[in-house]
């Protein structure tokens, strides 16, 4: 499986005709991507349903850039994997 | 002193088009909008049919994203209203911003997006419910989308008031305009209720014609209607002050002429049995109108038993013995009931009645009922001259309301 694509997955679901090209992990979610409040919700959401896993809101605090998403993702199933 | 209110644009998207000038034409040539029901799987309803907006495509007027995230009853709304912005060739910018506003309303706003989150809520539980439930939701979605799309600043509201939704709509910007509190309103109304909670509800009160077998059953004032048939869409006008109008050379449509609601304060469903409430808005609307000038009405005909015949009464009772030399006709025959889109695609189609001559049929007409006597322009469009038209909308809820749209003239 690979992460980064299925964050890319995920965030194209909720910003459909988004430039892919643009989901780096450098890209803010905010200015870059223009995910707003309610985007970062639905985000939440499709980010549970791709890798099967609840995300807490205090875990989702940080969280400004892709790359952020993508070692929220890693550290959430590195738990999940040595459970 | 009072402005008079003209419209400089329109738009539509209905179940016979996805313009003002396709819906018209096939209109007047009595072509069906009802066919089986796509939108959703309604092999176990009672109700299998519906005059659905077909071929619609909201990314067409507006980014995929917002698109995503806005009802289907907002995406028609949003495209109905450039439609209409851009008949009127009117451009906002930052000295007139304020000076126009927007009042779209819907009949039962973003059914189908709470349908979806009720079950989502239901099958996975609450932290599951997506955050645009709300907004999406909410019936001023449709008026709030299309003030971000046309940056216009001014009063920005939502009507709700039923199947007479649209209607009021442009009678309230008649009168924000008319006295002179805007100079130009975009306004109308869109719904989008086939779904399966919207068909199944409407089922069960009663409303609907159960004879699913025919596409032919919407089928106003004739003996053997039993019921609407749902319909979807958006109907959209821009309202200016005619000397904001003229200022601008723009070409006029129609002039609204008059507009009275008034409410039957007797049943949430039912039209008042005596039709005294019905009768006021009429009269209300030809205030200033001789009543002898009234040469087209545009029904609600909804094609339910009680509504066709009450309102047949009423209008007898507002024209007399003349009433049976205006002739009536329901567009709802070919297009179904859309609901809070109803009226605001009636009064464009009465504005293209009296700008081309053209008198849209009732189709469906067969078997005439003897308590519905009037001229129902039966199966035919026919060619009429017509100076002043009145469109009548009538509500769940007892919302009588009655618009006089006339073609324009000078003096």
């Amino acid at each position: 499986m690979n992460i980064i694509d299925d964050i890319k997955k995920a965030i194209c679901k909720v910003q459909p005709g988004i430039n892919e090209a643009k989901i780096v992990p450098g890209a803010s979610l905010k200015e870059d991507l223009e995910i707003d409040s309610l985007g970062r919700v639905e985000l939440t959401l499709a980010l549970e349903d791709t890798f099967n896993f609840y995300l807490q809101d205090e875990e989702l605090e940080g969280i400004v850039t892709v790359s952020d998403i993508i070692a929220l993702v890693e550290s959430k199933l590195k738990v999940r994997n040595n459970a | 002193m009072p402005s008079r209110v003209v419209v400089t644009g329109y738009g539509a998207i209905t179940p016979l088009g996805l313009s003002v000038d396709e819906t018209w034409s096939n209109l007047i040539a009595g072509i069906n909008g009802i066919g089986p029901i796509t939108n959703f799987d309604a092999s176990g309803f009672n109700v299998k049919i519906a005059g659905e907006a077909k071929n619609f495509d909201p990314v067409k007027y507006m980014d995929p994203v917002t698109a995503k995230y806005s009802d289907r009853f907002t995406q028609f709304a949003v495209s109905a209203s450039l439609q209409a912005l851009q008949l009127a060739k009117i451009t906002i910018n930052e000295e007139n911003k304020y000076d126009f506003g927007i009042i779209i309303g819907s009949g039962v706003g973003g059914l189908g997006t709470l349908e979806k989150q009720v079950e989502v809520l239901n099958a996975r539980g609450p932290a599951k419910v997506s955050p645009y439930i709300v907004p999406m939701r909410i019936a001023d979605n449709a008026s709030g989308q299309t003030s971000i799309k046309t940056q216009i600043k001014g009063f920005n509201m939502s009507m709700v008031s039923s199947c007479s939704t649209g209607t009021d709509a442009i009678g309230l910007a008649y009168q924000l305009i008319k006295y002179g509190e805007y100079k130009g309103m975009l306004v109308g109304g869109a719904d989008a209720a086939i779904t399966r909670i919207g068909v199944a509800g409407f089922t069960q009160a009663g409303a609907l014609t159960r004879n699913a077998d025919t596409m032919k059953d919407s089928r106003p004032f004739d003996a053997k209607r039993d019921g609407f048939v749902i319909g979807e869409g958006a109907g959209v006008l821009f309202l200016e002050a005619l000397e904001h109008a003229a200022a601008r050379g723009i070409p006029i449509l129609a002039e609204i002429a008059g507009y009275g609601a008034t409410s039957d304060a007797y049943h949430i469903t039912h039209p008042s049995e005596n039709g005294d409430s019905g009768t006021k808005a009429i009269q209300l609307a030809l205030r200033s109108i001789n009543p002898e000038d009234v040469q087209y009405i545009n029904a609600h005909g909804t094609s339910t038993p009680l509504n066709d015949l009450s309102e047949t009464r009423v209008i007898k009772r507002v024209f007399g013995q003349k009433a049976y030399n205006i002739p009536v006709s329901s567009i709802k025959s070919m297009l179904g009931h859309m609901l809070g889109a109803a009226g605001a695609v009636e009064a464009i189609v009465c504005c293209k009645v009296v700008q081309e001559g053209i008198l849209p049929p009732t189709i469906n007409y067969e078997f005439p009922d003897t308590e519905c006597d009037l001229d129902y322009v039966p199966n035919k469009a026919r060619e009429k001259n017509v100076g002043t038209a009145i469109s009548n909308s009538f509500g769940f809820g007892g919302h009588n309301s009655v618009l006089t749209i006339k073609k324009f003239t000078n003096s």
